[in-house]
């Protein structure tokens, strides 16, 4: 009975639960939402609440490639970031081009396509001390290509950087260090001015999508939720069939003895490339959708602790079940943000007063090590022995 | 008897004569102060200068003085009757001022009725240097070095003669040399005299010091010109190719090396600009001034016949612009061609401004030379700049070369321990005010603690994951942010001071070319410090050897009677430590925030894995390639500092492609994990 | 009767959850919402400014408030995260709804912050000088544009100091990048050649200066005189000023003159090598007027002792006075209400004078130059009189046309040469 149970937990049946959990919220939220339902959530809840939705599908990528297939990634959050800053790209690009078009329809000259660059070039780079439009906005104005860059932009990088590192072998804590030391040199290659996507000061107002001015941000953040939740849906299908089928074996097998399945005859490098790749890709679209709900993307972004907490969170979750992952993400997520917003009141010892803000951090961090001791699975490793003893 | 009285009578003549000289110059002196009342208060160094002159020219023996109270702003003025005075004392009545000239005590003020006098330091440069003739004569040695330094920073011509006389009186042989020094710069300057130029020239041959080149090469300046002739001057410095040539810096041209990324001296564009501003181009239409005249052509949306809307592109407002020039209209437009070619018939060249082509030769001669030597220093200077950041590097990372080197755990928490060493050492100093005691007392206590902090994380947390190293970086992690912001809400997120005792402060100047600060040769000789007593602890000491025995194979250790136990606690607790004391240090050298060990983290594990991992020589060519490279990168690209980074983790991450096991390999068993 | 109470629960639980838009009861209070981080790298700087921000209310809450309404601050904490500033805006504007936001210290966090209160016609006072080409009908600058602060300080370092070379050294952020940018082309037109500028740009907390600090003397071979400009930001000026000082460099050889460097800043390190060096704001701490002493006094009063006052806290101090006289004189909290009463409004500054606020959203200030001395504070040697603070610098070509004014012309962005308003919304 136990076993059928958790059969049944881990199977495809989980993705119809968490499926239906999303669903319910998603939905619930537009019954209550400001633009199209009763007016009772804010509009800020639901970009906070679409927002996490993307850390869901992020941490469902960093699940498949660590807790599946036992690469300890730093770095895919970069690639989330990557993702963000191709559909930035796109949307300043375009929404400046309309700006730019609509103030100089009174002009007496219409414009030369030089003369609409360099204006929007000024307007764009105009912040950072810059004038030009850098080569790599040539196929900003296209929107389909900014889609498939969202795609190919981190697939790509995942791809050189894992066959130069699983070519040459290199393997648990050094491929740490490596994807660590990527995302360093990626994040302080896009902090300099001469990176061409406006350094510190990164990619802004992306909240306002080009030629749909006349939708509010309220409709906009339900959109924006709802394509979130069914892409979260959507991801969780695709890593549930990977996990479940003979690949998913392989991959497992990998994490727990890679010479074995080597002496298999597996093309082990192949896999893990696999994996690396895909789940960066996926990280993509995360960060392509989570970003225009932000409204802005800078460097500080794409540095090395947001990778770690992204381990943080799939560690807390529970590596090794998808569920874990989501549930992981969007538990740490939204309490960190819960604690330090503010609203909670603090608590007063008398000589020392407790302030949420300060001290959620070291409980963060300490309860990171407890969980790593005592409860390797994380919380889908609780909601396991919960059922587990239910069941006997 | 009638001598004496004769003498005293005269005495008290003279005694009379020069008090009321003397009375009557510190009247004019006063009268001075009052008529430039606004100018004196509210002074701006474009107008002290006549000022100035007019005071010295009162002759009164006080100016000398009041130049420096006005100098180190000890001069006030009464606000109700605009009068320049000097303040004796503050005291509880308030400010007791004293007149200037004759000392009469003008009683006690109050803060509100007067106002301090605050030349800018512009103003407080043109006092001092009107200040140099007092100073070279008077008998106090240290004046007189003032009166140099500030004459090494302002020569005028009218500063010769003193000098000259100052120099033959001079009996410092310290103070000699220097005289003569600058007496060399001022006559290079202005002497109108070719030969002594000439010769003080030679003498300057391989001097490095900045004053001596900036002297030199005030004399190779020179201005650019066009002409629709070939340049025929003696002082001709160089012919310029528009978008070709580079400059030299001692005015010679030079056409670039294929290699060169180096822009061209002027543009072409640049080139046009001078042309027009040389009046030989006329009637130019640039692009926008062709828009604007199209601008004006437009009736009812066409320009002659053109509709408006078709101008989309530059082809088709040429188009449009030519109807309008076939007509009559307007001005030919010249094409990129005839551009080139008005560009390729008139000559671009410079000019020195020096008129005596002897001199100018000789000074090209000894810049060169001296440019030689200058370039030699700034390879070494580089060098030197690397192996500092080396030392910075090793320092950061030689902790983490015994726990990741030689036990294999990765201690994401490493660089909070540097931080908590950092912390103890501005602690200590909050008790202790003497730098250099609390600076002793530092470096056992930071190592002290953060051993203990070593100690307590590997009981608590590390033992328990010795099988999973994964883990370890996690959990770790956890710890380290943490630390962390534990550090942020007790010190605050604001930099805290960490500063050196005096006799670290400065540098060690080798040239004005080659130094390098003292703090630096510090971190360098510690580093080496820690090099060498690493070596001797694991190779010579019974735990460098039993830490050894337990790495590579702890049964077999254990059955030998070693207790891995104690061995991996006190290993863990030694490399802690030191990056206690490694903290402690990079704390002098930077700044104590709580993010200082995470600025290191990720380069610390990069020189460990770069040099080898368990081998601390490797370490040591590991933190030397990084630093070195980075230093290179920079020097390569000198306005972006963040590039350089990013260069130098592409670099790595590529080289530990090819050399996955680090630049020293460990062979045999224990290179295996 | 139990429905009834099923249903309040329900509605409770919404409220704590989602932060209700509905239940937040009418305007019992004039809210006013404070956007500083209170965490992470900025919580240094921003902290303060909360701290004066909550003394202000305060104080006019003793005064009885306004409008016969108590004044209620509503802070946040955006934890010096960029994103996180737009988020909370909204919040402070949709959830608490609060009548005017007093908030932001860096520039990124402004252009973060500009999209949502354009959208939801929310109000800012921006306390800190910055970069200038902006005005955003929504925002209030009450720190100092280009021409407030960089543009005095470098004819200082031009007339009086007879500079001929300088070294632009900046953070790489958008602060210095622009600064920068409008202080090369300002030399340049004073004939400065364009070889005779170093601009060198360091990452956030930078602190291996030595090669640097090694090119700025390299710079001075040639016998000009070098001047740095420095638009270097928090930590990195502590390894900067060490590195000066150990390479024995006097103010009287090479001039530093600091753009981001004040009494809070210093306070983090040992003076006694920096004596001499120049910072150009548009208030001291040591600035002598009555106002000011009262101030200060009030501040150490609520703070404590040490604490030292500086010039974004006078620009909090103007902002407040002026949107309270504002809110006064058009009987409402209305955002285009209170707007409209700003233009025109005076208020004495605390270093003496007064600040006006003009068309443009910007103030007329003094811009002061000071010396560090040894106790941390400025010695003021050059005051002017007030300088009205321009939108769009007139060193930049594309700039130069621009001007700005809310008020009759109605546009944040209008082109003198083709009379048209090139645009009503901000770049960012």
């Amino acid at each position: 009975m136990k076993s059928i149970f958790l059969n049944y937990l881990n199977s495809m049946s989980s993705f119809f639960w968490i499926t239906a959990i999303i669903m319910i919220i998603t939905i619930s939220i537009v019954v209550f939402s400001e633009a199209y339902g009763l007016n009772f959530v804010s509009t800020s809840f639901v970009k906070i609440l679409g927002k996490t939705l993307c850390l869901c599908i992020v941490a469902l990528a960093m699940d498949l490639v660590w807790g599946y297939c036992g690469i300890l990634s730093l770095g895919h959050f970069a690639f989330f970031g990557l993702g963000g800053y191709m559909i930035g790209m796109w949307l300043m690009f375009e929404r400046t081009k309309s700006i730019v078009i609509e103030s100089t329809q009174n002009n007496i000259l219409p414009l030369t396509h030089n003369e609409i660059n360099e204006a929007i070039g000024t307007q764009i780079f105009g912040v950072v001390g810059g004038a030009e439009i850098p080569m790599i906005w040539i196929f900003a104005d296209t929107l389909s290509i900014h889609l498939l860059l969202v795609l190919f932009v981190p697939g790509i990088l995942a791809f050189i950087f894992g066959w130069l590192a699983f070519r040459s072998r290199v393997n648990g804590v050094y491929l740490s260090i490596l994807t660590q030391a990527m995302t360093l040199g990626l994040s302080l290659y896009l902090f300099q001015n001469d990176s061409g996507l406006r350094g510190n000061n990164g990619l802004s107002g992306l909240q306002n999508i080009p030629n749909f001015d006349n939708i509010t941000q309220a409709e906009l953040s339900i959109w924006f939720l709802i394509a979130s939740s069914l892409t979260l849906v959507v991801t969780y299908f695709i890593c549930n069939l990977v996990v479940k089928s003979k690949l998913g074996n392989v991959i497992k097998g990998i994490r727990d003895n890679e010479t074995r399945i080597r002496f298999l005859g597996y093309k082990v490098e192949s896999y893990k490339l696999f994996v690396f790749v895909i789940t960066a890709i996926i990280s993509g679209i995360a960060g392509a959708l989570y970003y225009p709900q932000a409204g802005i993307i800078n460097p500080a972004e794409l540095a090395p602790i947001a990778s770690i907490y992204l381990a943080v969170w799939v560690a807390i979750g529970g590596r090794g079940s998808l569920y874990g992952a989501v549930i992981g993400a969007a538990f740490v997520s939204l309490s960190s943000s819960y604690f330090t917003g503010g609203q909670i009141p603090n608590i007063n010892f008398g000589i020392f007063t407790l302030k949420w803000v300060d001290w959620w951090v070291v409980i963060l961090g300490l309860s990171f090590v407890i969980t790593t001791l005592y409860a390797p699975k994380g919380i889908g490793g609780l909601v396991e022995i919960m059922f587990r003893k239910k069941q006997l | 008897m009638n001598i004496l009285f004769k003498i005293i009578i005269s005495l008290f003549a003279t005694v009379l004569f020069t008090s009321s000289l003397y009375a009557s110059q510190n009247l004019k002196f006063e009268n001075v102060l009052s008529e430039n009342f606004k100018l004196i208060t509210k002074s701006s160094s474009k107008t002290i200068d006549p000022v100035i002159k007019k005071l010295l020219n009162t002759n009164a023996p006080i100016v000398g003085d009041f130049l420096k109270k006005w100098k180190n702003k000890k001069l006030y003025f009464i606000k109700k009757t605009n009068s320049i005075v000097s303040l004796k004392e503050i005291n509880t009545n308030g400010y007791e001022l004293v007149q200037f000239s004759n000392k009469k005590n003008l009683g006690f003020f109050k803060k509100a009725e007067i106002k301090k006098i605050k030349p800018n330091s512009g103003v407080r440069s043109k006092i001092s240097n009107a200040l140099i003739g007092f100073q070279l004569l008077s008998t106090d040695v240290n004046i007189r070095v003032k009166g140099l330094e500030t004459l090494s920073r302002k020569f005028n011509p009218e500063h010769l003669t003193p000098l000259k006389n100052a120099l033959a009186k001079e009996t410092n042989l310290k103070i000699k040399k220097r005289m003569s020094q600058l007496l060399i710069f001022g006559t290079i300057q202005y002497s109108q005299n070719e030969n002594e130029i000439i010769s003080s020239l030679k003498s300057l041959e391989g001097n490095l010091s900045i004053e001596a080149r900036g002297v030199i090469s005030s004399l190779l300046k020179n201005k650019i010109f066009v002409s629709s002739q070939k340049p025929n001057s003696p002082n001709l410095a160089r012919i310029i190719i528009p978008g070709v040539t580079l400059k030299n810096s001692d005015g010679s041209s030079l056409k670039p090396s294929f290699y060169s990324n180096k822009k061209p001296e002027i543009t072409k564009q640049e080139a046009l600009k001078l042309l027009i501003n040389g009046n030989y181009i006329k009637n130019y239409i640039s692009p926008s001034k062709r828009d604007e005249i199209l601008k004006k052509n437009i009736k009812n949306k066409y320009v002659e016949n053109i509709p408006v809307e078709t101008l989309k592109t530059d082809v088709a407002r040429i188009k449009a612009y030519n109807v309008l020039v076939s007509l009559g209209k307007s001005p030919p437009l010249m094409t990129d061609q005839d551009i080139d070619t008005i560009i390729n018939k008139h000559f671009f060249y410079a000019i020195y401004d020096e008129k005596s082509s002897k001199v100018i030769n000789t000074a090209k001669e000894v810049f060169n030379s001296i440019n030689h030597k200058v370039n030699f220093y700034k390879y070494l200077d580089l060098i030197l700049d690397g192996l500092s950041l080396t030392s910075i590097y090793f320092l950061a990372a030689i902790g983490l070369a015994i726990t990741f080197g030689v036990m294999r755990v990765i201690n994401m928490a490493h660089g909070e321990f540097i931080m908590i060493g950092a912390y103890t050492g501005y602690v200590i100093q909050l008790f202790i005010p003497n730098h250099t005691i609390s600076l002793l007392i530092a470096f056992p206590l930071a190592f002290i603690i953060t051993f203990l902090a070593g100690v307590g994380m590997e009981r608590l947390v590390i033992r328990h994951l010795y099988k999973n190293p994964l883990d370890t970086l996690l959990a770790t992690f956890g710890i380290s942010i943490a630390l962390q912001q534990i550090a942020k809400n007790i010190f605050g997120t604001q930099a805290r001071p960490l500063t050196s005792p005096d006799w670290l402060d400065g540098a060690l100047v080798i040239n004005d070319v080659l130094s390098i600060s003292l703090i630096r040769i510090a971190i360098f000789v510690l580093g080496l410090t820690f090099l060498i007593l690493l070596v001797l602890v694991m190779n010579k000491t019974r735990l460098g050897l039993e830490t050894k025995a337990v790495t590579q194979n702890p049964m077999m250790a254990s059955s030998m009677g070693i207790n891995p136990d104690k061995i991996n606690m006190l290993t863990f607790g030694f490399g802690s430590g030191i990056a206690g004391v490694a903290g402690v240090a990079i704390g002098l050298f930077s700044k104590v925030t709580s993010e200082l060990g995470s600025e290191y983290i990720v380069q610390s594990f990069m020189t460990v894995v770069v040099g080898g991992v368990g081998n601390i020589w490797g370490m040591l060519a590991g933190a030397t390639m990084i630093g070195m490279l980075q230093k290179f990168i920079e020097w390569f690209n000198p306005s972006n500092t963040l590039a350089a980074q990013t260069y130098m983790i592409i670099f790595i991450i590529l080289f530990i492609q090819f050399r996955p096991k680090g630049i020293i390999a460990l062979k045999g068993r224990a290179s295996e994990d | 009767m139990l429905s009834q109470l099923l249903k309040k629960l329900t509605i409770f639980t919404f409220m704590l959850l989602f932060g209700s838009k509905v239940f937040a009861d009418g305007h019992s209070a004039i809210k006013i919402g404070i956007l500083h981080s209170l965490s992470g790298t900025m919580a240094i700087s921003e902290t303060t400014l909360k701290d004066t921000m909550l003394m202000l209310i305060d104080e006019q809450n003793k005064k009885g408030g306004l409008l016969g309404k108590k004044l209620e601050p509503v802070v946040v904490d955006p934890a010096s995260n960029w994103p996180l500033f737009a988020e909370k805006a909204r919040e402070l504007l949709t959830v608490s709804k609060v009548d005017v936001m007093f908030g932001c210290w860096t520039s990124v966090s402004r252009k973060s912050v500009l999209p949502v209160i354009e959208e939801l016609n929310g109000l800012l006072f921006y306390p800190v000088q910055y970069e200038g080409e902006e005005s955003s009908k929504n925002v209030f600058y009450t720190g100092a544009s280009p021409n407030q602060q960089a543009i005095p300080a470098t004819d200082y370092y031009l007339e009086e100091l007879g500079i001929k070379k300088f070294a632009l050294l900046g953070t790489d952020y958008v602060y210095p990048r622009t600064t920068n940018k409008i202080l090369k082309q300002y030399l340049i037109d004073k004939g400065i050649p364009e070889s005779d500028i170093f601009v060198n740009y360091t990452p956030f907390g930078h602190s291996d200066w030595s090669k640097i600090v090694g090119d700025v003397v390299a710079l001075g071979a040639d016998g000009k005189k070098v001047g740095v400009i420095s638009t270097i930001n928090g930590d990195a000026n502590i390894g900067f000023y060490k590195e000066l000082a150990a390479a024995g460099i006097k103010a009287d050889d090479i001039p530093v003159v600091a753009f981001s460097v004040g009494e809070e800043e210093l306070s983090g390190l040992d003076t006694k090598n920096l004596v001499g060096h120049l910072a150009a704001w548009n208030y001291f701490q040591s600035a002598e007027s009555d106002l000011n002493t009262k101030f200060i006094d009030q501040w150490k009063k609520t703070m404590g002792d040490k604490r030292v006052t500086n010039d974004p806290m006078e620009a909090h101090v103007i902002g407040f006075k002026m949107y309270i006289k504002a809110v006064e004189k058009a009987g409402t909290t209305d955002v285009d209400a209170v707007r409209k009463a700003m233009y025109g409004l005076k208020v004495p500054n605390l270093t003496g004078g007064i600040a006006e606020m003009l068309p443009n959203h910007h103030l007329s200030k003094p811009v002061l130059i000071g010396e560090i001395q040894e106790d941390g504070q400025f010695d003021i040697i050059s005051q002017t009189k007030e300088v009205p603070g321009d939108a769009w610098t007139d060193y930049l070509k594309e700039s130069k046309v621009l001007v700005s004014d809310w008020k009759s012309l109605g546009c944040g962005m209008y082109n003198q040469d083709t009379k048209t308003c090139i645009q009503i919304k901000s770049n960012y």
